[in-house]
């Protein structure tokens, strides 16, 4: 009995561990998505900022499911495109100059979406491996142009294969080579797609969410503001 | 056995606390046909891909939901694209009908049109 009444408490804290770091209500974090209540957001093509040349067009197909399901419209990535490439709009880098008031007398968004690919990369040293996608989230407001939400996420995999139950050298020449196939065969997608759905997760529901405006109370993992961190660089 | 029931218990409704409850929308296998089709644009991804678009409509419809934001608006600029001309602007009016939001959007879909088949 003595020993269950230690045990509980530590589960329940646990637990709460495993949901949240350090605690932040969504409405403290982005008061203005509760007084603004953007309805459709434009997802611009992302900013790739790692070595991994066709990372922003795989990681753009990660986005519209759980961005929808958050609550909000989402304009069809695939038609924006085009109309942006027709545009001569293509590259992020030169969109970031256009001001998101623009985007909103375009194509009618409410806010606009700015994506940073930060990692799309496999680390790899004979026995042990991992996939690690990085990714940050910016939402810019087309009728203010204020930053209104900002979160950033890293999802890592392990790819660090077994032994097959041998000991000693034999047991790491095995694990080096299952290290070697898993670390090849792993796909980046599975990993991007967690990204994305941990990103949206955490940002207050829209409009076709059923908890849309109930969610204010709701515990999110403070980030990091990331235009003040380049503005300190 | 009894506080093994209660920690049992406790653990779950944590769990619980964390995870999420019905998805707002159906999506289907969109994501991976359309990273297919980013992967390698032919006749045979567009197509499975178009099949993903047609099955969301259909399994949306099934489980009471809305389809999904964009959906309509996706297959009816690939008729439009294919030379589908009615099909397409129907397509197009059907996701202003749902989300009125997309109105302005549509509209430029529609006159990037008229002036490519100029």
């Amino acid at each position: 009995m003595k020993s269950s009444r230690f045990v509980i408490p530590w589960i329940l804290f646990l637990s709460l561990g495993g949901c949240a770091p350090s605690h932040i209500t969504k409405e403290e974090f982005a008061p203005e998505m509760y007084t603004e209540k953007p309805v459709s957001i434009l997802v611009l093509p992302p900013i790739n900022k790692t070595t991994a040349a066709d990372a922003k067009e795989y990681y753009a197909t990660t986005v519209a499911e759980p961005l929808t399901n958050s609550g909000y419209y989402v304009y069809p990535m695939e038609v924006v495109y085009d109309i942006l490439q027709q545009e001569g709009l293509f590259d992020t880098e030169t969109m970031m100059n256009v001001p998101p008031q623009k985007f909103g007398e375009y194509f009618g968004a409410d806010a606009v979406l700015y994506v940073t690919l930060l990692e799309w990369n496999t680390h790899y040293f004979l026995t042990s491996g991992n996939v690690t996608v990085k990714a940050a989230c910016e939402l810019r407001s087309t009728h203010t142009g204020n930053l209104i939400w900002f979160y950033d996420e890293a999802v890592e995999v392990s790819t660090t294969g077994d032994t097959g139950g041998a000991g000693g050298i034999a047991g790491l020449l095995v694990q080096a080579i299952t290290t070697a196939v898993k670390t090849a065969t792993q796909s980046y997608i599975p990993v991007a797609r967690d990204a994305s759905a941990k990103i949206f997760l955490a940002m207050p529901f829209g409009k076709y969410h059923k908890q849309f405006g109930q969610d204010r109370k709701s515990q999110v993992e403070k980030k990091e503001n990331p235009t003040q961190q380049e503005k300190a660089k | 056995m009894k506080t093994q029931c209660i920690i049992a218990f406790l653990a779950l409704a944590m769990f619980a606390g964390c995870a999420t409850s019905g998805k707002t929308f159906y999506w289907g296998e969109y994501s991976s046909t359309l990273y297919d089709l980013k992967k390698n644009p032919d006749e045979k991804t567009l197509e499975a891909h178009k099949k993903t678009l047609l099955l969301i409509m259909e399994e949306s419809g099934k489980r009471e939901k809305q389809v999904p934001p964009g959906v309509y608006a996706e297959y009816g600029y690939i008729l439009l694209r294919s030379g589908n001309e009615a099909d397409g602007m129907e397509f197009l009016d059907k996701e202003t009908s749902l989300y009125p939001e997309s109105a302005i959007f549509i509209q430029r879909i529609k006159s990037e049109y008229a002036r490519r088949i100029k």
